[in-house]
């Protein structure tokens, strides 16, 4: 397994942590049970444990792990045997996970209340009636599941998500979306429109997600991976249609680093991007598993998209804040899935060959919010699948077109998953002006092999 | 639409992409399944919602009864009436000719009666050989109305041309350019009224929003209005509001089309449909046609919803900026010399693509706040042989 550079205090926090281990007596626990000094320093507030005993009900939203993941991420990244007894508020008693046979890792990053929880069986009613009338009460699903508290907090968020609309679409038809005020109240409109739109997903996934075994955060994620595809783009207005998909994705730490291509040969269209991420908050991205995938951050992105039979070149730069937030917070039935959202503003400029002269710069309001899943269970398979909303007008697919002049941006699927240690796919359908598919094949280099 | 077979495509890809992470599962086939269900439901977004517009729009000034047919060339007027020896027309161009094949039963004698006409319209009626057909003008009942008793011939092909008659001099003149009436109809009287103090205004070159919903009753309110307060006439493409009833049909019936190119003293005037954030593949073939033909002369060119809203973060523009810079950088190329929008409810003045740029949307719908700008229209001049020589904005209130 390959991990990233060894930091000195890591080393000295593995020291301190491993002498506990080992020279630890044993104790008696409040909540029975003799454990050793060690189990009883993880298992309490100070590394994210609890001293409540384990059959007080789980606090939501308490079960995020505290241990700040860039300590645990220096612990995890140490060379050789790592006793990671990753603790949480969610994980009750115990979580030290016996030696490893082979001196390899002697836990699994993550020990999850919710594989030792029993899951609410499956109800095919209760699914009926978060589309009917589950679609506009979006917590009648989980109400009808017998599950009053997750109900009344989807109820909550649709009331949010309604309210937060009418606080941005209100000013701005008072305002005749003045250019003055139209942003923060667009960008209003769009958060409500996110809450809703997510708490009525989250209301059918928490009706269908007992019939299935949740997903899980990958544990790890390779440090490089690189993507090969096809892209397919059907814009009534344009003439580019075939597409070679090109990508990497480098993860450093907290810095990651990515940049794409989308070339058309025939017509010489070509998309260029490439940026950097910078983890505020969160587990870095290589040890996601540290975490439960919630995650914020600030990312950067230089654009450069070529349009030769349309007879002009776009260039520019954008800045967005980025988060993602693990919806088992919000409840067990919420367990492998996640919510995500960005907002942000990009800046760009049109060139145009001959005697065309434009020096306008035009902005953008970036925003999207998705519902996501993850995919695989702590195996080599491992990614996620995210149903999305992007905001912005520029790229190949655009808003959708249609009698509101332009305001509506676009829809999409996107899923990304290592199949095994070094291969995966990558797939993206996307409805706005125009529609897009694309597949693509994943090669990671390094990570665990 | 197209955009559904293609989208099923892309639908299809993504399955089969998903497909290999969880082949031999039941429970990755279900989630395949729902995924696939998703994206073909969302490929069904129409990708031109423009496009039946611009097919009728094909079909507008097109008329036959009582053993008329009746066809006004490039669509430049809407037939309302034919029938019982009445022919009647909603102009939307100062100059329009209307060819007119009438069979052996036809009757002879037509009343020909067109709104929405310059005040100093003339008809000029030949047949096929060129020869006059007998024209008795009617007294007006308006500035803007004009009517005609016209001997037809049956059995012939006739050409009725409705113009001022100096149509075709090259020589300077001033134009008003306005939109966004919407739900301020009751209260458009006073923009004519100050359009009205300026007699050297031609016509209101108008970029969209008549009305708030499109409606029948609406348009018919907007067109009664004009005539009874307004000097001039008014020639409009249609906006955004229009469609909300039928998708513009309405409009189509009662004003015309979406998407028109007229000449007037020498300059090219292009009204485009972009009413769905859009233009839709058919219109800007048209378009292409009349930059080819404008190359060499002064153009203006309006549309209700810009392709480029200078404010991008609102994204008042074309829903596809691709788009927008493309069709702004096609008419630069083209030569084209001033752009006219509407929809934004503010006066803006910029450039696209380098092309002199007016965003006037004062026709009194809800006004942006904080610009120090409410109702008010343009007053374009422009000389044939110079270009565009002056754009000056005119308050209302």
């Amino acid at each position: 397994m390959g991990y990233g550079r060894p930091v000195w205090s890591a080393r000295a926090t593995f020291a301190v942590v491993l002498g506990l281990w080992l020279a630890s007596g044993a104790a008696r626990a409040q909540d029975g049970g003799w454990r050793s000094a060690f189990e009883l320093l993880a298992s309490g507030p100070e590394l994210g444990g609890s001293d409540i005993p384990r059959d007080v009900p789980k606090r939501r939203g308490s079960d995020a792990s505290v241990v700040p993941p860039e300590v645990m991420a220096r612990v995890l990244t140490e060379e050789g045997p790592r006793p990671v007894p990753t603790a949480s508020a969610a994980e009750s008693g115990p979580v030290v996970a016996p030696e490893a046979p082979e001196g390899g890792r002697v836990s699994e990053p993550r020990v999850r209340l919710t594989e030792d929880a029993p899951r609410p069986p499956f109800k095919p009613l209760p699914v009926a009636v978060a589309v009917v009338p589950g679609l506009l009460l979006h917590g009648l699903g989980a109400w009808a599941a017998g599950d009053p508290v997750t109900a009344r907090g989807l109820f909550a968020a649709e009331a949010t998500g309604l309210g937060l609309i009418a606080a941005g679409l209100v000013p701005i038809a008072l305002t005749g979306a003045s250019r003055k005020t139209i942003g923060p109240l667009y960008a209003v409109t769009l958060t409500g429109a996110g809450v809703f739109s997510l708490s009525m997903l989250a209301n059918l996934y928490a009706v269908t997600s007992p019939a299935f075994d949740p997903g899980r955060v990958p544990d790890t994620l390779p440090p490089l991976e690189l993507d090969l595809g096809y892209q397919y783009v059907h814009d009534a207005s344009a003439d580019y249609r075939n597409f070679f998909a090109l990508g990497a994705v480098a993860r450093l730490s907290k810095v990651r680093l990515q940049a794409s291509a989308r070339l058309a040969p025939e017509e010489g269209n070509a998309l260029i991007r490439a940026g950097v991420a910078y983890r505020l908050w969160g587990a870095p991205e290589r040890t996601l598993g540290l975490g439960d995938g919630t995650a914020l951050d600030v990312e950067g992105v230089a654009t450069y998209h070529r349009y030769p039979t349309e007879g002009f070149t776009l260039g520019g730069g954008e800045v967005s804040l980025k988060g993602r937030y693990a919806m088992e917070r919000f409840g067990p039935r919420f367990a492998g899935a996640f919510v995500e959202g960005g907002v942000g503003l990009s800046a760009q400029a049109y060139s145009y060959p001959g005697r065309v002269e434009d020096d306008n710069l035009y902005g953008q309001l970036l925003y999207t919010f998705g519902y996501g899943v993850w995919l695989g269970r702590g195996g080599p398979l491992r990614g996620e699948a995210v149903l999305f909303y992007d905001h912005r007008k520029d790229g190949l697919v655009g808003g959708l077109r249609g009698r509101g002049g332009g305001m509506v941006g676009s829809f999409g699927l996107k899923g990304r998953v290592l199949l095994t240690e070094r291969w995966g796919v990558a797939a993206e359908a996307q409805a706005g002006g125009a529609l897009m598919g694309r597949l693509s094949l994943v090669y990671a280099v390094g990570g665990d092999t | 639409m197209s955009g559904t077979r293609e989208g099923a495509v892309g639908a299809r890809e993504a399955e089969r992409a998903l497909g290999g992470a969880g082949r031999g599962s039941a429970r990755s086939r279900r989630v395949l399944g729902v995924m696939g269900l998703t994206a073909a439901l969302l490929s069904t977004g129409c990708t031109r919602p423009g496009e039946d517009r611009a097919v009728r729009d094909t079909r507008v000034g097109q008329a036959e009864a009582d053993a008329l047919k009746v066809e006004v060339e490039g669509g430049l007027a809407s037939v309302r009436t034919l029938a019982s020896g009445t022919l009647e027309l909603w102009g939307q161009a100062p100059v329009f000719t209307t060819r007119v094949t009438a069979g052996a039963e036809a009757r002879t004698d037509w009343l020909f009666m067109v709104h929405n006409a310059m005040p100093d319209a003339v008809l000029d009626a030949v047949d096929a050989a060129g020869s006059p057909l007998d024209v008795v003008a009617m007294p007006d009942a308006h500035p803007t109305v004009k009517a005609w008793r016209v001997a037809l011939r049956p059995g012939t092909e006739m050409r009725l041309t409705v113009a001022p008659p100096d149509w075709d001099a090259r020589q300077p003149f001033r134009f008003a350019a306005l939109a966004d009436v919407q739900e301020a109809l009751s209260k458009v009287g006073d923009i004519y009224a100050k359009l009205n103090e300026d007699p050297s205004l031609r016509f209101i070159f108008f970029a969209g929003d008549l009305t708030e919903f499109g409606t029948r009753e609406q348009l018919e309110e907007f067109q009664q209005r004009l005539e009874a307060d307004s000097r001039i006439p008014l020639y409009a493409t249609l906006g955004n509001h229009e469609t909300f009833t039928d998708d513009a049909r309405e409009y189509q019936r009662l004003v015309g089309r979406g998407s028109q190119h007229f000449t007037f003293h020498g300059v090219h005037f292009s009204l485009v449909d972009s009413g769905s954030s859009t233009v839709d593949p058919l219109v800007e073939e048209a378009l292409d046609g009349w930059l080819e033909e404008a190359r060499d002369a002064v153009h203006v060119v309006a549309m209700h919803i810009p392709p480029l809203d200078p404010i991008g973060v609102r994204g008042g523009g074309f829903a596809v900026r691709n788009e927008a810079a493309g069709l702004v950088g096609k008419m630069a190329r083209a030569g084209v010399d001033l752009t006219l929008y509407g929809h934004i409810h503010s006066y803006y003045s910029f450039s696209n693509a380098g092309i002199p740029a007016f965003i006037s949307g004062g026709g009194g719908a809800i006004p942006e706040r904080f610009d120090g700008v409410g109702r008010h229209f343009l007053a374009v001049d422009v000389d044939p042989s110079a270009g565009v020589r002056g754009v000056g904005l005119v308050r209302v209130d």
